[in-house]
């Protein structure tokens, strides 16, 4: 059977971003008001507070192609009203399956950038690699690395504290933070082409690192600043690459992961079987750090398509007893619960809230983890104090779960609180990999 | 002012024609999903259904994940699919393939399979036919016009559709004989309607109430195979005006809309009650609920809280049914002036820029606002003093306990009681507060006395102690009190008028308007 990701719709990784930042002005072509119906409502409801402009679509309007025109002069209108840095145009899948001639759009209007953004997402697939392509396509509008360079660009939506920190870290070993994408300024990006090294936090921002390489010579270091290894291997890796003192790189790596290891002291998981699922990318560095804190993580399904920066988390996740799941599936993940006893679930909405009816403690990635820092020891701390709680709730779960079961006496896992039911799983779990 | 929503309709007078919301050359904040998300949202609540949405992931989870669990509160509908749409499929191979192997997978275990378009296969011209063959059971293809057709065109020909595939749809025993009383059909709600589950509470609850039953209410609590069994009532009652109608018209029963407010709910009770012959249960009824119901209602009217509703002024942008039956309970039966009213969906539907702009120049400020998330975000971006009240999506809420009904008596007591809660807010925001400390006394009255003359001498203001007020301070001194509702104009303007005289004392000035300026800006809603 043909399987896709179970990904929020791939687009609205890209719309997200670009609608977070201060100085623009975003248009959305939808494919139409149902696509554009959702993702406006879901902006509205937690990315910002800020409006959402769009070409007017019909089969009438795609049909005479007049929605060009308009969009034209939306973006000229748009332009000398709000005189933005930025108009990010994010064309979804019926616009760029039509193919409209962005190149005939102004690239710039007074001081603001028009840049087009493909999202097509059919072929885009995935929410991580809408991430990619909005850096991507921004940073493809700036003039080449400039000679002299230093510092390091981060890239990755981390917590707001994690640049800070990260910067005081390198600062020690010789270098520093030069920038953070994706941020809320056009200027976040614009400071790239003075960074000396890009290093992109979550493992899918590889199309983006590979052409600024290539178009710019900039190089790229894999991992972040996660865990006890990760720390340690990232912060040596940062120090290679820019050919910094290796004693001072040896000593501060040192001092960090000593630092991250007494955090997850603090907080042992030992004898603890987790469940994670994720689309947003960085549910690979969730997992290293129950990993190291004594957890069990069997598989880690993710809505990331594989590429080469994953892979290289996949490895140190295999070797840890971690299988990846690419191209998650609804379908796949709630199979997989059934299989053994968790005693944890971090996943997508739909499998959380079958683990809830198991009565096993559950937490949505996205609200619960990703508005964390997972960096260094402070964030290890932080997000492992959230995942004992979590764990802590068992009870209550339990209590709630064998009220609604059928039998009362015996929590028997069941799917009955929803009508109407779903006859697909178990079809869909035998004919699964899983 | 409009007149009351008569509730009796005949079948010829129920429009049949689909009416759309018009698409416009430009969109900001859209308010309404299209054509795909309207069927989904029909076809998925038949309890026997599973549905197949032919486009790429997003065009289902969208809808079926991320927006229903803000809307319904359901983590996502679980008997939605999609046949995943890769570029291959878009490019090339067209979605056939990728279709029959999902519509496969969702046909077993004999379910009712609805394949419903979406804008990428309607753009490559996808369509079923030719897969009809390949499946077992009879899985029926439905062009939801997805590029054209607003969420309740949709839903409204979805409906229909049923109604006219009824002989197609096969009950698994006996089919359920007719309910030896008079009984009525309940058309809506469907997934995605603001507050439906308060609604079709009331709405049960009236019904049983006359002593009729519920025949079917379709499609929230049918199977697709009970469609026939829409014949079998004595009327049709449609939850919503948006939707429904054209079933209605086509099953050929006595028609009814659900009643909001007081006098369209004793009409409806009483029209209903005729219509089943059942008169007496109705009158009865309505004399009951005189005395239980209503008896909240009736208190609350009698109560000083109806004396601040003329001097309340409320806008409304909801869809026709709550935008006409809100306009008509708030403003003909309670007598809360109505400041601005417009249609959020359909044809009459206003676009967000004239919404704003007549929200932004009302004169006062409407002290209430019920409407979306866009009309929030307008309050809060044009920083209004009104209050929002939540009528229409879009806007994430949860409305799943049943005691939150617009229509029916229950409805009139709780909206009753939501208006007079939000005005006491209002006045709780403007009295005096303790949040800012007592003011210090500085000097003695004697001192207070000598520095007075000081200083209005030195200001060159004059012998008396009256500041004076630049005229440009005077005029957006009165600006900003007119955007202030009624009722705590007086404390405002008493606040104003203190804190600009002391700015001005303490700079040695006259009020100038930059002074009000800064004062207005402290006491903005955040």
């Amino acid at each position: 059977m043909s399987k896709q990701p179970s990904s929020m719709c791939p687009a609205f990784g890209a719309v997200r971003n670009l609608l977070r930042m201060e100085d623009a002005v975003p248009i959305v072509i939808s494919s139409g008001d149902g696509c554009l119906y959702g993702h406006t409502f879901v902006a509205h409801f937690y990315v910002a507070n800020r409006p959402i402009h769009s070409p007017g679509v019909s089969s009438e309007i795609w049909a005479k192609g007049s929605m060009f025109d308009e969009l034209r002069a939306m973006v000229i209108d748009l332009a000398e009203r709000h005189r933005p840095a930025l108009i990010p145009i994010c064309s979804l899948c019926v616009s760029d399956t039509v193919g409209l001639p962005f190149e005939l759009l102004p690239k710039q209007i007074g001081n603001t950038e028009v840049v087009y953004v493909p999202l097509p997402a059919y072929s885009v697939h995935t929410h991580a690699r809408a991430k990619d392509i909005v850096v991507d396509s921004l940073v493809w509008r700036l003039p080449p690395q400039r000679k002299a360079r230093a510092g390091v660009n981060l890239i990755g939506e981390i917590f707001p504290s994690d640049p800070i920190a990260i910067d005081e870290v390198l600062r020690r070993m010789g270098t520093h933070v030069n920038t953070h994408v994706p941020g809320p300024r056009w200027n976040d990006y614009v400071a790239m082409v003075d960074g000396a090294l890009n290093a992109p936090l979550h493992p899918f921002y590889s199309e983006s690192v590979k052409r600024m390489k290539m178009k710019q010579g900039l190089p790229f270091v894999e991992g972040a600043p996660v865990g006890v290894a990760g720390t340690y291997a990232w912060l040596h890796a940062v120090g290679e690459a820019l050919g910094l003192e290796p004693s001072a790189v040896a000593r501060v790596a040192a001092e960090e992961r000593d630092r991250v290891r007494t955090a997850l002291d603090a907080h042992r998981l030992d004898g603890r079987t987790f469940m994670v699922a994720g689309y947003e990318g960085h549910e690979f560095l969730l997992v290293r750090l129950l990993i190291e804190a004594g957890a069990s993580v069997p598989f880690l399904s993710t809505a990331v398509n594989a590429n080469p920066l994953a892979r290289t988390e996949e490895r140190w996740l295999a070797e840890h007893g971690c299988t990846v799941l690419y191209g998650a599936n609804f379908e796949d993940e709630i199979g997989a619960l059934t299989a053994r006893p968790y005693d944890c679930v971090i996943g997508t909405t739909p499998l959380c809230a079958h683990a809830k009816e198991l009565g096993i403690p559950a937490i949505y990635y996205t609200n619960a983890i990703a508005t964390r820092s997972l960096m260094l020891a402070a964030g290890a701390a932080d997000v492992l104090a959230l995942v004992e709680q979590t764990l802590g709730a068992k009870r209550r779960y339990e209590r709630i779960a064998r009220f609604f079961a059928e039998d009362e006496e015996a929590l028997v896992p069941t799917y009955t609180s929803w009508a109407p039911k779903l006859d697909l799983t178990e079809q869909l779990i035998a004919q699964s990999a899983l | 002012m409009s007149t009351p929503l008569r509730p009796g309709i005949a079948a010829a007078e129920l429009s049949s024609d689909i009416v759309n919301t018009p698409i416009r050359k430009r969109v900001t904040d859209l308010d309404h999903a299209g054509g795909d998300t309207g069927a989904m949202q029909v076809f998925a609540a038949l309890a026997d259904a599973n549905v197949v949405l032919d486009g790429p992931v997003g065009c289902h989870v969208m809808p079926a994940v991320a927006v229903v669990n803000y809307t319904d509160s359901i983590p996502y509908l679980q008997n939605v699919t999609c046949s995943e749409l890769s570029e291959q499929e878009v490019t090339l191979a067209g979605t056939l393939g990728v279709l029959t192997e999902k519509v496969t997978a969702a046909a077993a275990g004999g379910r009712q399979v609805f394949i419903v378009s979406t804008p990428v296969s309607e753009l490559i011209g996808a369509s079923w036919s030719a897969g009809d063959a390949a499946v077992a059971g009879s899985p029926l293809f439905f062009d939801a016009h997805a590029l054209d057709d607003d969420e309740y065109a949709a839903r409204d020909r979805a409906l229909l559709f049923l109604w006219q595939h009824r002989d197609h749809f096969v009950p698994p025993g006996e089919a359920e004989p007719r309910k030896a009383g008079p009984s009525v059909n309940i058309i809506g709600p469907t997934y995605g309607n603001f507050n439906s589950y308060s609604d079709l509470a009331e709405l049960k609850r009236l019904v049983a109430g006359i002593g009729a039953e519920v025949n079917l209410v379709f499609p929230f609590e049918a199977s697709s195979y009970d469609t026939a069994r829409l014949a079998q009532a004595d009327a049709t009652i449609c939850l919503y005006r948006e939707y429904g109608c054209s079933l209605a018209r086509e099953l050929g029963l006595p028609t009814f809309f659900a009643p909001i407010g007081l006098e369209p709910t004793t009409t409806f009770l009483r029209d209903l009650g005729a219509a089943l012959g059942l008169q007496a249960q109705a009158d009865a009824f309505i004399r009951r609920e005189k005395k239980t119901t209503l008896a909240a209602w009736q208190d609350i009217w009698r109560s000083t809280h109806s004396d601040f509703f003329a001097n309340a002024p409320i806008a409304i942008v909801a869809p026709p049914t709550y935008l006409e039956g809100l306009r008509y309970y708030l403003g003909d039966e309670l007598g809360l002036p109505i400041a601005f009213a417009a249609a959020r969906t359909g044809p009459e539907s206003v676009p967000n820029a004239e919404v704003r702009r007549a929200l932004t120049e009302a004169s006062p400020s409407p002290m209430l606002v019920f409407g979306s998330i866009n009309e929030r975000m307008i309050i809060a971006q044009e920083q209004l003093p009104s209050r929002f009240l939540q009528c229409s999506f879009p806007g994430a809420v949860v409305r799943r306990a049943t005691g939150t009904p617009f229509v029916g008596y229950a409805g009139a007591v709780w909206l009753l009681q939501c208006v007079c809660e939000t005005l006491f807010d209002v006045l709780f925001a403007n009295l005096p507060t303790s949040a800012e400390p007592p003011v210090q006394a500085q000097t003695s009255t004697g001192e207070a006395l000598r520095e007075a003359v000081a200083i209005v001498a030195e200001a060159g203001k004059g012998r008396n102690s009256v500041i004076s007020w630049s005229q440009e301070a005077k005029e957006l001194a009165e600006t900003t009190l007119r955007r202030v509702p009624f009722f705590v104009r007086v404390s405002v303007n008493k606040k104003l008028r203190a804190e600009a005289e002391h700015a001005a004392r303490e700079r040695g000035s006259e009020v100038d308007a930059a002074i009000v300026r800064e004062i207005v800006a402290r006491y903005r809603p955040r």
